[in-house]
């Protein structure tokens, strides 16, 4: 008996973490949303903001969006990870102190100090800003942003521990044993163990590589006769960009894994393909960031065509095995559909979507007059806006139905179809823009490259209405967390 | 045009999707036993993977056969115009502005100070070649134009502040 309630205790402590995490990152997303429409409205011809308050609300919104989604993803994997290893609580904690303090340090360096070279911060901008911003401000970003690299790292270095301890390595956790024939398919590890061991690989060299060109960048701003290769450093920069945003949507999909078998009462089990395509996600990830580069030809030929084709093929596991694994589950099944399973399943269609655009322009020949035009933000709003930040909202509704007994409501409902149809309207605005050649991080358009700004903005309301709608749900299971006990849990999924 | 095409390319693709997953979303009211479904469903994966493999290979073959990183090949006696661009904040540095229609022109671009990107844009305001200009490196964009007008060279990385007005121009005669 005194072992249960220790168990609720932990596991309801353990929640109370998790919904932090969500919470911070459903605020947050929530809240750059508004700078994107803020944005769109002065592309679109209808706001007239300064040039140095565009750039800063850009560089806080790619900041921002990146960063809470990051978190959030986190707090999903570590909930879901945590069922089959030991985690540490104190890490845990930490990384979301860390985060805390570089938000704050970001806010300030950009709003206070008029920092503003946008999330990539590509060398050697961050010191050669024409007087726009000063060192203070540059050296608060980049800082910060280092301050937030640490803790997810440190949150990565425990999964890692973890992982090890229970499995003996990550190439064991990622399942190689099974496809070297040492053990049987029926051992290999949950669904949650595999992707959380390709995300620990992939981020922790993500943010090793990021470390090292902020660390770079800032000795550059402190000394600038400190110098170092600009391409080097765009290789780091995007190593690690490209990474950890990616990463965002390997950790977000456990919640698919986990919930959608649940509600659909049919098993989604492990198989040798299955882990052939994480393995092959986690080399692909690591190594695809070259198509960010593909416009500059001094890099080594090689390296470029890679890109096309790596992108190409990174394609391949989400299209064959996961999307489709999904889709398989959901047929015919007699799913019960509600907030979680329909946010679960509008991101798997998200994030199959968004394959679509990114492989159009990882191809040379289209990137040659697409690359930085807005195709690009209308590819990772559609794989981050409709698949990986669904996948967040999936989970907070999952996590209220089986730790609460707040129900949905018809304005769930509402919020669903609302956010759905605005953040799909928001990426095909974005799409159509690049394909009339409307470059993108640009404060002003030329008349005929307003219109589709103006209805992203009119879209990007509606985005807002639905992510609140979202979040005060949230709110109100975390008023009323733990109201419904562990062994409700499978009861209310069937 | 490459954009068009890469715009209708998507379009039939995200289509499909969205068919495929209404679809399904429609069927997933009916319960089935799951394993006919997952017999019939595992066979026809196959044939599936096999057809995006194939698609995505031939999209491959075909698009990496023509890169805008090489170099044409000029017919005799044809030399090359080189113009040296030098991007700074906020504008363009360029060794020659004016051209003729049909003339081969190799386009040497580096940066003074940040990264910087040289878009290469038509009356219509459409993109036809760019690349990144960086400090310390120089990167080539080949290009012939084949309409007169007045061509619009844009910055296509962001760079600061006024990066929205580095605008430069160059003009094309028969």
């Amino acid at each position: 008996m005194s072992k249960d309630i220790a168990y609720h205790y932990e596991d309801k402590s353990r929640n109370k973490l998790v919904a932090a995490y969500l919470l911070t990152g459903g605020l947050v997303i929530g809240l750059m949303m508004v700078f994107g429409i803020l944005m769109l409205l002065n592309q679109g011809g209808i706001l007239n903001l300064s040039p140095a308050t565009f750039y800063q609300f850009l560089t806080i919104h790619g900041t921002g969006m990146i960063g809470a989604a990051a978190l959030a993803a986190a707090g999903l994997m570590w909930y879901f990870l945590g069922q089959y290893v030991q985690l540490s609580k104190k890490i845990f904690v930490w990384n979301l102190v860390l985060f805390i303090i570089a938000v704050v340090m970001v806010i300030v360096g950009i709003f206070s100090f008029e920092y503003a070279s946008a999330w990539t911060f590509l060398y050697p901008l961050p010191a050669l800003s024409a007087n726009a911003w000063g060192t203070i401000g540059a050296l608060l970003y980049l800082v910060g942003m280092l301050v937030l690299g640490t803790g997810f790292l440190l949150l990565y270095i425990d999964t890692g521990r973890a992982i090890i301890r229970k499995y003996g390595s990550l190439t064991k956790g990622l399942g190689w044993d099974i496809l070297f024939g040492k053990k049987d398919v029926k051992d290999a590890p949950p669904k949650a163990v595999i992707a959380s061991t390709m995300v620990t690989i992939v981020n922790t060299t993500a943010i090793i590589a990021g470390a090292i060109v902020l660390i770079m960048n800032i000795i550059n701003v402190i000394n600038p006769s400190f110098t170092f290769d600009p391409l080097l450093a765009k290789n780091l920069t995007y190593a690690f960009g490209h990474v950890f945003a990616n990463a965002i949507i390997y950790m977000a999909v456990i919640v698919v894994y986990e919930l959608l078998p649940k509600y659909a009462n049919r098993p989604w089990g492990v198989s040798k393909l299955f882990l052939v395509a994480w393995t092959c996600s986690t080399i692909f990830t690591l190594v695809i960031y070259t198509h960010h580069m593909l416009m500059d030809p001094v890099m080594p030929r090689w390296m470029l065509i890679m890109g096309q084709v790596l992108s190409y093929a990174n394609g391949l596991p989400v299209l064959v095995v996961t999307a489709y694994g999904a889709l398989m589950v959901v047929y015919k099944s007699g799913i019960k559909w509600d907030m979680a399973s329909r946010l679960a399943y509008l991101s798997m269609f998200g994030w199959v979507i968004g394959v679509v655009p990114a492989i159009i322009d990882a191809t040379i020949v289209v990137n040659h007059v697409m690359h930085n035009t807005k195709w690009v933000p209308g590819h990772f709003h559609m794989y981050m806006g409709v698949g990986a930040v669904v996948m967040l909202f999936s989970f907070m509704y999952y996590l209220a139905k089986v730790d609460s007994d707040v129900q949905d409501t018809m304005l769930d409902k509402i919020g669903f179809f609302c956010y759905a149809i605005a953040m799909f309207s928001i990426s095909i605005q974005f799409l159509v823009s690049g394909a009339i050649s409307t470059p993108r991080r640009w404060a002003t358009h030329f008349p005929e490259w307003m219109g589709p700004a103006q209805f992203g903005a009119i879209a990007g309301v509606f985005a807002v209405i639905g992510t609140l709608i979202f979040v005060i749900h949230f709110i109100r299971y975390m008023k009323n967390r733990g109201t419904a006990g562990s062994d409700m849990y499978e009861k209310k999924l069937a | 045009m490459v954009q068009t095409v890469a715009w209708i390319t998507s379009l039939v693709f995200m289509s499909l999707i969205v068919i495929v997953f209404f679809a399904v979303a429609v069927k997933s009211k009916e319960r089935r036993d799951y394993e006919p479904i997952k017999k019939k469903w595992y066979k026809a994966r196959k044939f599936y993977a096999t057809t995006v493999i194939t698609i995505l290979v031939v999209a491959a073959l075909g698009t990496l056969r023509q890169l805008p990183y090489d170099q044409p090949v000029y017919g005799e006696a044809v030399e090359p115009t080189i113009v040296d661009v030098k991007a700074l904040q906020f504008g363009w540095d360029m060794s020659q502005t004016e051209f003729k229609v049909g003339e081969p022109v190799e386009f040497h671009v580096t940066s003074q100070d940040v990264t910087h990107g040289f878009g290469i844009y038509n009356e219509d305001k459409t993109l036809i070649a760019q690349t990144q200009a960086m400090p310390e490196y120089t990167n080539v964009v080949y290009i012939t134009f084949d309409e007169p007008g007045t061509y619009e060279i844009l910055c296509m990385e962001y760079c600061g502040l006024a990066h929205h007005l580095m605008i430069g121009e160059i003009t094309v005669t028969e």
